[in-house]
């Protein structure tokens, strides 16, 4: 065979299956699918739980903070915009500009935090706790695994930054800023869920 | 700038746009206070669109093979299929 054509052969199929790849390392989805079964169990236990305490759950969420949570809601999805943004900057090879956005991400997931902590020293500060009734066990428990992933995330960031800041990307090589940003759309995709289940359906 | 390089930039501004006006949407039933199936059915609608255009435009899995955009939108399917039918069993 015509050694030119094996190499068109080999950049074709190479291009092809990069394409199909999901973005970033394989075994961050294996992590991401492995999170989202856990979340989907906990929603899924939330409403038949809610079905034999419909009075009960509808009373205690008006007790929780529509506003806070839609905030939120706003903050992570403008966040995961920024993410957005800042892969398309790493693929033209802008380390700079993708520190800059992936930055205005970490900062908004400090917004996100600092929102939920409010949250959860006024619900602490009413002594209510887990215990208090399966409501607001579920929403503790929901709202603080998801909160422990928004953590998590801001760490994932931060080390893409630091070493987008470093130069250590380029339009060749950023597997790891894409790693990183489907990481942090599943703490978004996950939210997108729990505010409505969690915060207005009733 | 090329026309390319300018929609590129243009198309995920776009989508977050549209989530913004589908969060809004979504605080403004709950501001309402309104219930019952048609409400929580279209809360549900809009989580799925949500859900969808981040998985897709914003993850990326639009560009990938059908399983994994399968994965997510099925994903969504049993897991809102499930709340709706636990809400329903709450309004007997």
């Amino acid at each position: 065979m015509n050694p030119n054509l094996v190499n068109i052969h080999l950049v074709n199929s190479n291009s092809t299956h990069h394409k199909e790849d999901l973005p970033g390392d394989f075994a961050i989805w294996i992590f991401i699918f492995a999170e989202m079964l856990a979340f989907g169990v906990l929603f899924v236990a939330y409403a038949f739980t809610r079905a034999n305490n419909v009075e009960l759950f509808n009373a205690s969420q008006l007790t929780l903070s529509r506003t806070s949570g839609a905030i939120n809601t706003l903050v992570l999805i403008t966040s995961s915009y920024f993410v957005v943004q800042g892969v398309a900057a790493i693929k033209r090879g802008l380390n700079k500009q993708c520190a800059h956005w992936l930055t205005g991400a970490f900062l908004l997931g400090g917004v996100f935090v600092g929102i939920k902590i409010v949250e959860f020293h006024a619900k602490f500060a009413a002594d209510i706790t887990m215990s208090t009734n399966n409501f607001y066990m579920f929403y503790l428990s929901l709202t603080f695994f998801h909160f422990m992933h928004v953590l998590m995330g801001m760490i994932i960031l931060a080390c893409i930054i630091v070493k987008a800041r470093r130069s250590a990307y380029s339009a060749q090589d950023y597997v790891g800023v894409e790693t990183g940003a489907s990481f942090w759309h599943m703490v978004d995709f996950l939210w997108i869920i729990l505010f409505p289940l969690v915060y207005i359906i009733r | 700038m090329s026309n390319d390089r300018a929609q590129s930039k243009l198309f995920p501004t776009t989508i977050w746009l549209v989530l913004v006006a589908l969060t809004i949407a979504t605080f403004s039933l709950g501001e309402a206070g309104l219930s019952g199936k048609g409400v929580m059915l279209t809360l549900l609608a809009i989580t799925m669109i949500k859900s969808q255009l981040v998985a897709n435009y914003f993850m990326a899995l639009r560009k990938t093979k059908f399983l994994w955009r399968a994965i997510m939108f099925g994903y969504f399917i049993i897991v809102g299929g499930l709340i709706a039918m636990a809400y329903l069993m709450g309004l007997k």
